[in-house]
């Protein structure tokens, strides 16, 4: 009798740890305890350079424009898409944001970026949907043309530093509580479509099977150019965020944008890999964090740029795949 | 009287040259259980897919409660009452079990443009909670739950709102038994609120005891309807077999002679879920036939003699070598090669030439010091097209451009390139037509005139008879007859060991 109640008590709460292993609640415990375990790490290697109070509250301004960016990008990553053009995107919305800005003030900071940003991102949607062809090589073309017009725009302004542009009179993102604000705003959204629009079910759907989804009655050209407007959007604020901490923006050439592409890219690698918990938007601003918790405490460590890459992309690469894990033999594209 | 609640007119259905169903008209009552069975390929689920919008018809029409159909998604199909539960997955990942259950259907919670999530988990869940599903939780990622479970959240999407025609195509082998249990009871539930059910499955004692009527279907036509209460499985295999065999294509040998060397020994081969403790061995010369449903792990057998299954156990021994096949690099380098019945994805690369697709595996081979040269290329691919009489513009033509049939030409034409001792061929004739089938059957006689040896599993019970020397019958994955080759041997025969 004492076993059979043990094997019945035994059976239980297995069914109740398999449960509490496919909520929201074990993705939370996992990102955060990830968290931890990177703050303790670093700490005991450099306890003065590292994760004082003052420094967290940095790691946390830094972590949030690139989760902006991340948030955009899982639109149309979810659905096997991708875009090259983000860090040109950048540039061009912040110059454009910047321009606005000596005639209109914060308002012409605001909407430069976003609306410049959205544009782009409409133009991005039109043509992969028109000329049928993949998205990763629509969007390495128009990522040089947007570099080049980029140029164009930075000689409009003759004043300052060659080739920059500065905007020291509109500073408030680039600080508490401003930037925090735009931030959250911009989660708050993501947050928003993904549950309580049809768009996220239909960008997840289109992702997981475009066949079915098209016969499910989904127009699906349609989502994935909603896909890329709602990025560029994203992409629109992150320019906002990322002209203010920077003061200014240089307008670069040959590719040198694409870097500005792949720390967004990191946080919505979370928010895929922690999808399956329901937390996508959370996952993609600790993801982030934690990527920028790691980048800051091998800075502290005085570890070499090339190493600090290495371990950030190593350590990245781990989460993904052990949260990740695909039936063997699946294929993966 | 009973009451016609739909009815098919003449409805044909052509996949390129393949013609899939053939001038079906079948009525279907309301409130009945209505059994569809068929062998492979006999078009049951071409002709349920085209009433439920996923494929569109070639000719004929539907008619629902006396109105023409003009259906072209599931969407569509679901707002005239009409449903399906598909033999595939049929539910998406990344969406979480409430957004599958009303996917194209979220209107009823939406408010502008705004999705009432929690009035649809809420509703999901009630449903859920109304079919005996309690332990799966409607804002749960399905992604978490597992194939059964999954099966059944696509059972409640197809009933849920009490469509006038459900179809269920060969769905109770995904489940366990109580699953199946489930479903049955979902089916007497549909019964009973005078709904119709279309039943496809291939276990006729299945269908038997839970059908009214049951149609046959053979080479995409009509056959027979009959009650089921005045047939017996016997019956039914009569009438889903009963044609005389055509042997104009297939050997007319029958001494059965194969050399005592063996090639290829298997020995307690297994993959989970697939099938388990296959044993035997295949001699020089030899065209030994595998049969069984299509689910009977037959399949996947050939992929795992390859090498090309994961999580295999168990041995596949080249005596003669003395060498031992796990992995598809080293079968090819024994001279092992292998067509898949999914032609489009596994055996040919569509988007290459013919040239390249035939080369493919030789490259090796063909290589100078590791360099490769263009013309050697083009002649080695250009003999075994010609060899092979691939009908092409050359063979710098894309393969996407060939029939079915010219496809599996290709793959034959690259293997007999590297002059593979071994041959598995998985479906060889699967969708080609009779002259191109012709030349395959010919072309395994002179393979086996030459010594070649050739492990042909097949769905086609004929083939099967026709061409092998020796024949092996899997069910649920084991094999459950073996069969010489033999003047006397019937499609019954195997089929008894089949269902």
């Amino acid at each position: 009798m004492f076993r059979l109640a043990f094997l019945t008590t035994g059976k239980a709460m297995n069914e109740t740890i398999s449960t509490f292993k496919r909520s929201k609640y074990f993705g939370y415990a996992l990102l955060l305890g990830l968290a931890l375990f990177f703050w303790v790490f670093f700490k005991i290697l450099s306890p003065h350079n590292f994760g004082t109070s003052k420094l967290m509250a940095n790691y946390l301004q830094t972590s949030i424009q690139y989760a902006v960016g991340g948030c955009g990008f899982y639109f149309i990553v979810v659905m096997g898409m991708f875009d090259f053009s983000i860090g040109a995107n950048i540039v061009l919305s912040s110059l454009v944001g910047v321009l606005l800005s000596r005639h209109f003030g914060y308002y012409g900071l605001i909407l430069g970026c976003v609306l410049c940003g959205t544009l782009i991102g409409s133009f991005n949607g039109f043509l992969y949907t028109r000329l049928k062809i993949p998205s990763m090589i629509v969007t390495v073309g128009l990522m040089l043309v947007l570099e080049s017009v980029a140029n164009y725009v930075v000689t409009l302004d003759s004043a300052g530093f060659p080739g920059k542009l500065t905007n020291a009179n509109v500073l408030a993102f680039n600080h508490a509580p401003w930037n925090f604000i735009a931030a959250a705003i911009a989660f708050l959204l993501m947050g928003f479509i993904l549950r309580f629009t049809k768009l996220g079910t239909y960008f997840n759907a289109i992702g997981s099977n475009e066949f079915v989804a098209k016969s499910m009655g989904i127009n699906v050209e349609k989502y994935k150019f909603i896909g890329f407007v709602l990025l560029h959007f994203f992409v629109g604020i992150m320019a906002l965020l990322t002209v203010s901490y920077g003061k200014g923006m240089l307008a670069v050439t040959g590719m040198g944008s694409m870097s500005r592409n792949f720390k967004p890219l990191m946080g919505t690698f979370f928010g895929v890999a922690f999808k399956k918990y329901g937390i996508p938007v959370s996952a993609i601003v600790i993801g982030e964090f934690i990527i920028t918790l790691i980048f800051n405490g091998l800075v502290a460590l005085n570890v070499p740029t090339t190493i600090n890459d290495f371990v950030t992309g190593a350590v990245l690469l781990a989460i993904v795949t052990l949260t990740n894990r695909g039936l063997r033999g699946s294929v993966v594209k | 009287m009973k009451e016609v609640v739909l009815r098919s007119e003449k409805i044909n259905k052509h996949f390129g040259i393949t013609h899939a169903v053939k001038d079906v008209t079948l009525e279907f009552y309301r409130g009945e259980i209505h059994g569809l069975i068929g062998e492979n390929g006999s078009g049951k689920s071409t002709y349920c897919s085209m009433l439920s919008g996923i494929h569109s018809i070639t000719s004929g029409r539907f008619l629902l409660e006396g109105q023409e159909l003009n259906i072209k998604s599931l969407v569509e199909a679901n707002l005239h009452g009409i449903s399906i539960v598909v033999q595939e997955m049929g539910t998406l990942s990344g969406l979480t079990v409430a957004e599958n259950i009303f996917l194209g259907r979220e209107d009823k919670f939406m408010h502008g443009f705004i999705k009432d999530t929690a009035l649809m988990n809420k509703e999901t869940q009630q449903l859920l909670d109304s079919y005996g599903l309690k332990r799966i939780n409607a804002s749960t990622v399905i992604d978490n739950y597992s194939f059964e479970d999954r099966k059944l959240i696509e059972i409640v999407k197809a009933t849920y709102f009490e469509p006038l025609v459900v179809t269920i195509d060969e769905t109770t082998t995904a489940l366990s038994q109580n699953g199946r249990e489930e479903l049955f009871a979902i089916i007497n539930r549909l019964k009973e609120s005078n709904k119709t059910v279309i039943f496809i499955s291939h276990d006729l004692s299945e269908v038997l005891a839970h059908t009214d009527r049951i149609s046959v279907l053979r080479d995409g036509e009509l056959v027979k309807t009959v009650n089921s209460n005045e047939v017996d499985a016997d019956d039914l295999k009569r009438l889903m077999v009963g044609r005389e065999l055509d042997k104009r294509y297939y050997r007319t040998d029958y001494d059965g002679r194969v050399s005592e060397e063996v090639v290829l020994k298997v020995t307690d081969l297994r993959v989970p879920d697939e099938f388990e403790h296959i044993s035997f061995e295949l001699h020089k010369g030899e065209i030994l036939g595998v049969g069984g449903l299509s689910e009977c792990g037959m399949h996947e057998l050939g992929k795992a003699i390859f090498g090309g299954s994961y999580d295999r156990t168990g041995i596949v021994q080249l005596p003669q070598k003395n060498a031992y096949i796990n992995t598809i690099p080293e079968a090819i380098r024994h001279g092992i090669a292998y067509t898949s019945k999914d032609r489009d994805n596994e055996s040919v690369v569509l988007a290459n030439t013919i040239g390249d697709n035939i080369t493919l595996p030789s490259l090796d081979l063909l290589a100078n010091k590791r360099v490769l040269r263009k013309k050697k290329l083009q002649a080695f691919a250009q003999e075994h097209a010609d060899r092979m009489s691939v009908r092409m513009t050359g063979i710098k033509q894309y393969v996407f451009d060939l029939s079915g049939g010219n496809k599996q030409k290709v793959v034959l034409a690259r293997w007999l390139g590297r002059n593979s001792d071994i041959l598995i061929f998985d479906s060889p004739t699967r969708g080609i037509d009779v002259k191109v089938k012709a030349d395959i059957y010919a072309l395994m006689s002179e393979l086996k005139d030459q010594g070649k040896s050739i492990i042909m599993i097949s769905e086609e019970i004929l083939e099967l008879i026709g061409m092998s020397d020796r024949i092996l019958i899997m069910k649920n994955g084991q094999i459950n007859g073996s069969f010489m080759r033999n003047e006397a041997l019937g499609e019954e025969d195997l089929i008894a060991k089949m269902v």
